[in-house]
């Protein structure tokens, strides 16, 4: 086992998931917010996500060969797709999860629309927001070892290694470390969302592990 | 002042919420919109501070068209009140109320100091500030929103159907404190309600809308009762608004007796000598503070022994007393009608005994304070 | 040149239409594993999940669960069960199958769960019996949710199917593997063009399904929740 080339992977394969989910929240905050601003725009949104996530990552990561060679944005950028699908979804329900009465009492106030934004609506999505997070890290960390496949580094390179020099420990430690490292980073979003949000920490807790749950699961909508 | 110049809101499928509303809001009193639902009354508060843009007409404020000013600036000098509250589920008790304040650009320090303050004015304990919204009981979630609506001390105050959500009870005691606050501090306060009562009971002025967003009528609660401009407005206004009316007349004009009053440790003889005289059927028997401890009859000391003290012999209870000096005639009433006796006990503050009335002496004191109501209502009219 | 050069230069190529590696057969190929796995997940999935949420114990668990479960590498996977399996067709079968089941599973779940409990009632009240309300209520009223959980899951299983080709499995994803092993472009192109159209083709086949499976006003009613 050559461990330091293993955490070097280890450390790419991380990189190589958290990138696309941090970039696609970056993109999906504005459109969600487009999207609940223009109704209509929330459909073909929706679709054209959909459509993409449907793609297989192995499909995608070789179309962009032609593009970007065989470097890290070959991946980042169609796991940073696939995230949009959950994200956007995930942004959009947050934003419409704020009561009414409180964005009117805002605007009410003398709240201006970016700062009503800023200091109620995206505060109030934030468990919203990060339950599609969570789903977008964990995929993308997992995805993100296909690309052994073509070459780029990641943990999925001791799949292949394992597989062709017959050597099995590598390949468990390669899954364990997949899964591990996923796992750290959810868990990790777990603690940023009860950080954020202390308003919500109440006895009773298991129904809004619930109702997060469920929100886990809209990998898109219908 | 609040000036609604010939105000319409129309909707683009042509449902006409307001039409051509003319208002003056008095400064420092409370005018209560009123009316049944879809008459317009919501549509036309949220006009004054812009949440709703008038399709034709003006609205100024202190004289200035409200147009003209930056919507989000002209918001933050206007406090505003909800049903729901519409509290920062996300910030504590404190901050939600230093909101517009913070906005304002005062320092934290300051302005939490001025949410304390604010706390206190509403009723609310200084142990609640750091707690959040969800963990307070309705009635306390709204006092907060009224605290947050003062915070910076705006001269105007907007209350869409405030209370509403609350139950009788809580609704009682709010409406109360709106009361107490605005005798402190006289805003300019409108509100909006479906309860006629509450209109009546928290108004300087009240307006009576008509489905459609038409005004059917403007006046005191006093007046609106007394005189109600058209059967519209006297079938919304409810039956027994004589009765209601009576709850505007103070109690210090009644006459009050003090013939059959005997204290505790008067004799059943000098008893029986009072309501042999005829005209007294009943007596009331006093304790050693002049407090009232029960009636009795003349055929309830039949029996009795000469030389027993009153205070041994069994009474019939007193049941509600009045003050006139804080209570109207409507209480006086409704003491009356609830006696055994057909008598009520005026008491002062202490609950030392006044006097009593009866069903004459009420007549009278209605008779009179109609008359004088009416003479002015008149003169009202002639102005 | 770019990849739709590449892509539609191989599959202009007579040759690659023919033959046992030809494309008609390998999209065959790719729609048997397809096929084959979601039905043994489904077989699986849906009566967990539906009775699951009929009884709504354990839904916690199944959330949580469905959510650590994406968290297994597909290709690491596939190569671990081939290194203990070898070559055979439980190597890929079992990956397909297992990562078809949590979308499969939580739907159908879910779809259950949330079957408006007056709804259930008012069925109960008529004098259903248990099962009866399973079948005649929940079932249907949960339809939409459990299309969408076998359509994500068909989504799953496509991409692993392509990737399977590493270890020996036919099917698109065979293009893909083998130009990538003998640097041809064209081919590695051309592959991931057509798992691009079978892919959004099987989407495509499942909204139709949807339409046919779930009455109008149950879709209505499904669009207007979400």
């Amino acid at each position: 086992m050559n461990w330091p080339q293993f955490w070097q992977y280890t450390a790419a394969n991380a990189l190589l998931g958290i990138v696309p989910a941090v970039a696609g929240l970056a993109i999906s905050i504005p459109v969600g917010i487009a999207c609940v601003r223009w109704r209509w725009l929330y459909g073909p949104v929706l679709s054209a996500t959909s459509i993409i996530y449907a793609i297989p990552s192995l499909a995608l990561f070789v179309v962009l060969i032609a593009y970007t060679g065989l470097s890290n944005l070959t991946v980042i950028i169609p796991l940073t797709l696939f995230s949009l699908c959950v994200l956007v979804p995930n942004v959009v329900d947050g934003l419409r999860s704020v009561p009414e009465p409180v964005r009117q009492a805002a605007t009410a106030m003398g709240f201006g629309t970016i700062r009503r934004l800023v200091q109620v609506e995206l505060p109030l999505a934030v468990p919203i927001v990060i339950a599609g997070l969570r789903v977008a890290v964990v995929s993308s960390i997992s995805l993100a070892s296909v690309s052994g496949l073509i070459g780029v580094a990641s943990l999925g390179y001791f799949f292949i290694d394992g597989l062709q020099r017959n050597f099995n420990e590598e390949i468990y430690a390669a899954i364990v470390a997949v899964i591990v490292l996923a796992l750290a980073c959810d868990l990790i979003l777990v603690l940023a969302r009860w950080l954020l949000t202390p308003w919500s920490r109440k006895p009773g807790g298991r129904a809004t592990a619930n109702a997060e749950g469920a929100q886990l699961l809209q990998e898109q909508s219908a | 002042m609040i000036t609604f110049d010939s105000v319409t809101k129309r909707y683009p499928d042509g449902t006409v919420a307001v039409d051509a509303l003319d208002l003056e809001v008095p400064p420092g009193k409370t005018m209560v919109l009123v009316g049944p639902s879809g008459c317009g009354k919501t549509t036309s508060l949220r006009m004054i501070n812009r949440l709703i843009e008038p399709t034709e007409g003006k609205i100024f404020l202190d004289g200035r068209d409200i147009q003209e000013a930056n919507p989000s600036a002209l918001r933050r000098g206007i406090g505003y009140v909800i049903q729901q509250t519409g509290l920062f589920p996300h910030r504590t008790v404190e901050d939600n109320i230093a909101t517009v304040p913070l906005l304002n650009g005062w320092d934290k320090a300051k302005a939490r100091t001025r949410a304390r303050e604010l706390m206190e004015l509403v009723g609310l304990e200084g142990s609640m500030a750091r707690r959040y919204p969800h963990q307070l009981s309705g009635g306390q979630q709204q006092r907060v929103g009224v605290a947050r609506a003062l915070a910076a001390d705006p001269p105007v105050l907007l209350m869409d159907e405030p209370f509403s959500a609350v139950d009788p009870i809580v609704r009682a005691a709010l409406q109360d404190e709106l009361i107490r606050l605005q005798g402190e501090l006289h805003k300019t306060i409108v509100m909006v309600t479906h309860d006629v009562e509450e209109a009546i009971k928290v108004g300087d002025v009240v307006a009576v809308f008509r489905p459609g967003g038409h005004l059917a009528q403007v006046d005191t609660p006093e007046h609106l009762l007394g005189a109600p401009a058209d059967d519209y407005v006297e079938g919304f206004i409810g039956f027994d608004r004589g009765i209601r009316r009576l709850s505007f007349f103070s109690a210090n004009g009644l006459d009050l007796e003090f013939d059959a009053v005997l204290g505790e440790d008067a004799t059943v003889d000098e008893a029986r000598r009072l309501a042999q005289g005829g005209s007294h059927p009943w007596v009331l028997v006093l304790d050693a503070e002049r407090r009232p401890r029960g009636w009795v009859s003349a055929a309830d000391l039949a029996p009795l022994p000469g030389t027993g003290r009153l205070g041994q012999v069994p009474l019939a209870s007193v049941g509600h007393t009045f003050r006139p000096a804080t209570d109207s005639l409507r209480v006086a009433l409704d003491a009356t009608v609830l006696s055994r006796t057909e008598r009520a006990v005026a008491v002062d503050s202490e609950g030392a005994v006044i006097g009593v009335t009866s069903y004459e002496r009420l007549r009278d004191a209605i008779r009179a304070a109609e008359q004088a109501a009416d003479a002015e209502l008149v003169q009202g009219a002639a102005r | 040149m770019s990849f739709f050069s590449f892509a539609w230069n191989w599959l202009q190529s007579s040759s690659q239409w023919h033959g046992a590696g030809g494309i008609p057969i390998r999209v065959l190929q790719h729609l048997g594993y397809t096929g084959l796995s979601l039905l043994v997940a489904a077989l699986i999935a849906l009566p967990a999940g539906v009775l699951i949420g009929h009884f709504g114990r354990g839904g916690f668990l199944v959330v949580n669960l469905a959510n650590a479960w994406r968290a297994i590498p597909t290709l690491g996977l596939l190569i671990l069960m081939v290194s203990l399996l070898g070559f055979s067709v439980l190597a890929w079968l079992i990956p397909l199958v297992v990562l078809a089941i949590p979308p499969i599973l939580v739907n159908a779940y879910e779809g259950v769960a949330a079957v408006d409990r007056d709804l259930k009632d008012a069925a109960r009240g008529m004098g259903m019996t248990d099962w009866q309300v399973l079948r005649k209520v929940e079932i249907p009223v949960a339809l939409p949710l459990i299309m969408l959980g076998l359509r994500t899951g068909a989504i799953f299983v496509v991409a692993t199917a392509t990737i399977a080709a590493e270890i020996g499995l036919g099917g698109l994803g065979r293009y893909i593997i083998d130009g990538l092993a003998t640097n041809n472009y064209g081919e590695v192109a051309g592959g991931a063009a057509l798992v691009v159209v079978l892919a959004l083709l099987i989407q495509f086949a499942f909204v139709g399904l949807r339409r046919l499976v779930v009455p109008t006003p149950l879709r209505a009613m499904a669009r207007a929740d979400n």
